[in-house]
Order: C-alpha cells, then structure tokens, then sequence
C-alpha cells in the first residue's frame, strides 16, 4: 500500500472520533507548550545575561589575583582562599608584560573600599585604582557618559560609575561632573585606625554597566589615577592584575594562563572572561535540562494516554483490522497504519504546542513587567523568548517521537491479530 | 482443465480452552478453473473453516492446501497477504468498514495492491456498476440495504480480478427476494465473466444451482456430486 494511501486511511480513523483524537493531541501540545515556553524563556535569558557578559568582560582579557589555584589549567573558574599570605605588586606587571608576545598590555588594580562624600550625599562604594588609558582599552564600558576620562589625569581626577552618581537610577544625578567629592578610607591596619580623606574633582560619570562588570567597571564603583591610589592607600600591593591578550583564542588563553602561573609560582589564580561565560553556560545548561525534565513528564504522560487510546482503538477495531488482512494487507501495513495515526496525532499536537508555546513564553515575559526588569545589581535585563531551531525542531521531532513510541506496542499488536480470530469478534 | 484448489486430507483442530475441537476431519477435494461449486453442510459441520482455508485465511493443522500450486501451509506471512489479494472473500455479515463509502469499500482493496488512485476510482465505478449499485456508491454501508450491502461486498471481492470468489452464506442475512437478485449476480459473474465460485450455504435449494455440490457433516465430507 502507498505511503500516502496509508497516511489516508489513519487520518479517516482519527476523523472517526474527533473529540478523542483532540483530547489526545492536547496531551500532546499541553507537554510540548511546557517545554517551548519554558526553552525560550530560559535561552532568551541567556542571551540577556550572556550579551550582558559580553559588554562587561572583555573577552581578551585575563584576570590576575593573588591566591593558589586548584583545579583544571584551562577554563576552569576556581575560587581561591587567599591563606598564603602571597601578595601581587605594582612592578609585577612589567614582567607579565614580558612573558608572552600575545600580551598586548597589563593593568595594576588596587581596590579597596572607601566611602563619597559630597554635598548631598554620602555612599559607600568600591575606589579602584587604575590607569585609566589603559583600562579604557580593555573594557569599552569605561567610557564616560557625562564629562570625561582624561588621558594623562590629575592626581585628584575622579571618575565614577551611574549609581555613584545616580543611586535611584532615575535620572537624578547627585554627582556631576566637575563637583568636588571627598573621598574617605578608614584604613584598619594602622594600629590605631586612621581614617584619611582628599578632596578629588570628578571629571567623568559612566554609563550603566550592569551587575556583571566582572574585573571591568562596575556602576557602584569610582576610579582614581594608580599613582593616586599608591600614595593614598599607602601601598604598592595590588589587588588585581588584569591581562589584555592580542587575541581571544582559546590557545592563547590557555598558553598566557599557564605562564602567568608558573611565573609566580601557582600562587595567583587567572580568571579568563571566557571561563566565566563557559561556567555560565554550563549553569544555563544544568536549568534548561531540568525545566526540560519536568516538561517531559507531562509529554510522557500524554504518551501514556496515546498508548491507552490506541489500545482501547485497537480493540474496538479488531474486526476492521481482520477485514483489512482478509482484503490482503501486510502486517507491516497495519502497523503503520496505526503508527500512521500517531505521527498524524504527534504532528499536529506538536505544531500546536510550539504555536502555543511561543504566544506563553511572550505572554509571561510581558506579565512580568513590559520588557521584564529583574534587579541584578546595577542594571535592568531586558528578555525576549528565543526560539531556537535546535528548540523548534527538536521539540516537533520529541512529539512526534513520543507519540510513536507509546503507538508502537498496541501498534504492534494490531498487526500480530489473526484475519479468522479477528473477523470472529464482533 | 487446470486444478486452482487442490486439498489433500486436510485437518483442522482448534483448541476450546484445554479441549481440542475437530473442525475438519481429512478432507481432499479439488476444484478447476471457472467451476461453480456449493458447499452444503449444517451448522457447525466445518464449511467456514474449510473457506478459511480455501481463502488462505488460516493454515490446516495437517494436509496440503494448494491454491494455483501454491502451498499455503508453507506460506511466511508476508506471502500469506499476497496471496489473499488473488482472492475474493464475500462474507455473511458483509463484513464492508462502516466510515467508508460503498465506492471506498471496493477501491480498499485495490489500494492494498497498490494500485493508484485513479485506476483504484475507474475501477470501482465499473464493479458497482456490474452489481447495479452505480447510483449509490458515495453511501456509507448503514445508509445501504442488507442486499445492497452484500452486492457492494462482492464488487470489493472482484476489485483485484481474483482466481476465484469464496462467498460464505451470502444469503443468509438477507430476505429471499434479496437473496435471489444475489444469486442471479454470482451465476451471471460465473458465465459472463468466467469467475470461479465457492459458495457455502445451509441452504438445499440454493445448493443446487451450483454445478457441483460438497455435503458435509461433522467435519467430513459426506457427498461430492455434480448437480
Ligand atoms: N476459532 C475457533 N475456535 C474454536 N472452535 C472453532 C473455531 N472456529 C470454528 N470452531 C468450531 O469448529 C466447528 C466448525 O465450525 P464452522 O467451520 O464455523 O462450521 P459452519 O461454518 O459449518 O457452521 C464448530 O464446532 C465450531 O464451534
Ligand atoms: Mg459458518
């Protein structure tokens, strides 16, 4: 029998019992809209967090911190006690600078935590010190959006992130550019504390960075000249060394990583942007099979409920299937036949859970707030559901799976039935 | 002539629970192309199984069943199928699939042969039109009578040009006058057409115009005679 003659002769049994083989569809769409909604959602998530990544993190770069590393040699995010006592210096960087030809330049960090005050406000923020040149050609978003980021600064030039400026975020800016702030820093190793204080001239407010300016800048952070911070913090410790590589290969990563460590001896740990992101990737992972997982449940039990119509069909239609052997049809026909009804049934039911599930991802993203804002830190997060077509076609290819395998056993039976045991029955 | 049946002491033994049941007790007859021939018997005296049989609907417990030489004992299932599509079944409870039309019914089994749709369609319009059910062929089987029904059956029993029709009691649902324009159609397709016909009754009268009549009793046959 022609395939096509087949696929007919299913579709005619199913329009036999509408309401049945709809209720069964539905069983169908209801486990394929779960998992949809649930896959786009998440992927367009993860695209939001990712692209945020992508502005914060410089994808070249490699970050520097004191502290033994475990763990893998490549890509592998290890968070380090630092219990060694080991310490990063200023002058550390010349000879990073010389280990590799593929560092294009590297950056000192000294950060500490320090407090603002100025007319209107006094806020406790993150004071890093950097050379701004240098640090605005490793991350973009070190990019001022009101005054500016002198090149050569003064040694009272002050640049500082959107929140310092804006706390609410809503548009009233404290701090503007050319204001005098005082800086406060209550150092505790001095024995007794002493609290130190300069009064610096902000020259430059940043743009929103977003939470995930790991290394790079951070909307709650403020950034003073290195030679500033040295004098003031008193020190020529640093607190961070970050790495700017001529290229993104993960060769290269994976070669600089290893000589930054051997050079001091396995007692820094060297972050990459990139093992963040592929950490991330992973955490993403491990939430979309698990969302997946409780979505297929409910696939499973409308395969369940396929498998249970079938056979309450396959013993309604004995007779019929004993008039189709006695007629001359194979075994093998009356197998697809009914296999025939299953793809018909997972098919539409599919179709319909992706339609379905696309209008509920976009649905719940608009209920949770016009354009979604989750809190994270210093920006808002702005998700659309993406829909893959791994997602698409994978989810259209698992409905119709499904209903086929749970067809298979009463399909299966159908074409074992004798035609004279079959046309005994009425 | 040329034998197209050929059995040669055939049994069969179907199993009530633990308790064997001897349908038919050896039997050997054979039947040549284009003969007419009834099979007479009380109920439950083995002519359905023997039909079966002769239809390769089921295989014998034991003996030889040929149909065109062929040894369907020793037929795969695959095989089995093949050979059922060179043979018209007509049934006594008509046995048509009650969703399809009655042109649907006969196109069945021609679909099954993979045959294409417009042959499947002229081919059907033909055979309806040899049983006199032209006009209603978009009806469904319950919008047709007992007679029409039978009649539509044995246009799907002809739809694949076979050896030869098997009708088991194809009067035996329908009233007399039914039954009689019925038996005028079977002995025209017998004559006009040269179809080979099996045809079992309980039936004495209708038995008779057959050429040749098998009697059969408790499994055996009693009596092979040409009428
Ligand atoms: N599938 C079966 N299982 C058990 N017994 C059967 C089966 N088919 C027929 N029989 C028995 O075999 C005997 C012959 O039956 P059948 O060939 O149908 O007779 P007839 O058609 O002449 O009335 C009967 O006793 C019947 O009960
Ligand atoms: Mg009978």
């Amino acid at each position: 029998m022609k395939t096509f003659d087949i696929l007919g002769y299913s579709f005619s049994t199913i329009r036999l019992r509408k309401l049945r083989a709809a209720l069964t569809t539905l069983g169908i769409t209801i486990g394929i809209l779960a998992i949809v909604a649930m896959l786009t959602i998440t992927q367009g998530f993860q695209v939001a967090v990712t692209d945020e990544l992508n502005s914060g993190l410089s994808t070249n770069s490699l970050i520097v911190t004191p502290g033994s590393s475990q763990g893998g040699s490549e890509g592998g995010v290890t968070i380090s006690l630092d219990d060694s006592g080991f310490k990063l210096y200023l002058n550390d960087t010349s000879d990073i600078q010389n280990l590799s030809p593929d560092i294009d330049s590297v950056l000192a960090v000294i950060s500490k935590v320090g407090m603002v005050e100025s007319d209107y406000l006094n806020s406790s923020v993150h004071v890093y010190g950097v050379d701004y040149e240098t640090y605005a050609r490793i991350y973009s978003t070190f990019d001022a959006e009101s005054g500016t980021i002198p090149t050569n600064p003064k040694n009272d030039t002050i640049v500082i992130g959107s929140s310092v400026s804006d706390p609410d975020k809503n548009g009233t800016q404290f701090i503007v550019p050319g204001d005098s702030i005082n800086l406060v820093w209550l150092n505790v190793s001095a024995r007794p504390f002493e609290n130190k204080t300069y009064t610096a001239q902000v020259s430059g407010v940043l743009g929103a960075v977003g939470g995930f300016g790991f290394g790079g800048p951070s909307d709650s952070g403020v950034y003073i000249p290195l030679s500033t911070a040295e004098s003031f913090f008193g020190t020529d410790v640093c607190d961070m060394i970050i790495v700017k590589l001529t290229n993104s290969d993960e060769d290269t990563i994976a070669r600089v990583t290893d000589l930054i460590r051997d050079h001091f001896g396995n007692q820094v740990s060297v972050i990459s942007s990139t093992a963040i992101i592929s950490l991330l990737s992973t955490v993403f992972t491990t939430i979309q099979l698990f969302l997946f997982g409780i979505a297929a449940i409910s696939l499973l039990v409308a395969g369940i409920s396929i498998m249970n119509i079938m056979i309450v069909s396959l013993i309604e239609r004995t007779r019929e299937i004993g008039i189709l052997k006695a007629l001359g049809m194979k075994s093998r026909t009356v197998l697809m036949i009914f296999l025939g009804e299953s793809v018909i049934i997972g098919f539409i039911g599919a179709i319909l859970g992706i339609i379905g599930g696309w209008i509920t991802a976009k649905a719940v993203v608009w209920v949770l707030g016009s354009g979604l804002i989750i809190g994270t830190g210093g920006g808002g997060l702005a998700i659309t559901p993406v829909l893959t077509p791994i997602v698409l076609f994978g989810s259209l290819a698992f409905g119709v799976g499904i209903s086929v395998i749970f067809a298979l056993y009463p399909a299966w039976r159908a074409s074992k039935l004798k035609p004279v045991d079959a046309l005994r029955q009425d | 002539m040329t034998a197209i049946i050929e059995a040669i002491n055939l049994r069969k033994t179907y199993m009530m629970g633990k308790v064997p049941v001897e349908a038919l007790c050896g039997v050997s007859f054979s039947v040549e192309a284009g003969d007419f021939i009834s099979i007479l018997g009380p109920s439950g005296s083995g002519k359905s199984t023997m039909l079966n049989l002769i239809g390769a609907l089921d295989k014998p417990t034991s003996g030889t069943m040929l149909i065109d030489g062929v040894n369907v004992g020793k037929l795969n299932d695959a095989r089995l199928s093949e050979l059922r599509l060179k043979i018209g079944f007509v049934f006594q409870s008509f046995n048509l699939i009650p969703r399809l039309s009655a042109k649907a019914n006969v196109e069945l089994p021609m679909s099954v042969a993979d045959m294409n749709k417009a042959r499947c369609s002229k081919r059907a319009i033909k055979l309806l039109e040899i049983v006199g059910l032209k006009e209603r062929m978009n009806h469904k089987p319950t919008e047709l009578s007992g007679g029409q029904q039978q009649r539509v059956a044995i246009a799907r029993a002809l739809a694949n040009n076979p050896r030869f029709l098997l009708l088991d009691e194809p009067t035996g649902n329908v009233d007399s006058k039914t039954a009689h324009e019925i038996m005028s159609l079977v002995h025209r397709l017998n004559k006009e057409n040269g179809v080979s016909i099996i045809m079992v009754t309980h039936d004495q009268e209708l038995a008779r115009t057959a050429r040749r009549t098998i009697k059969m009793f408790d499994g055996e046959i009693q009596s092979d005679m040409v009428n």
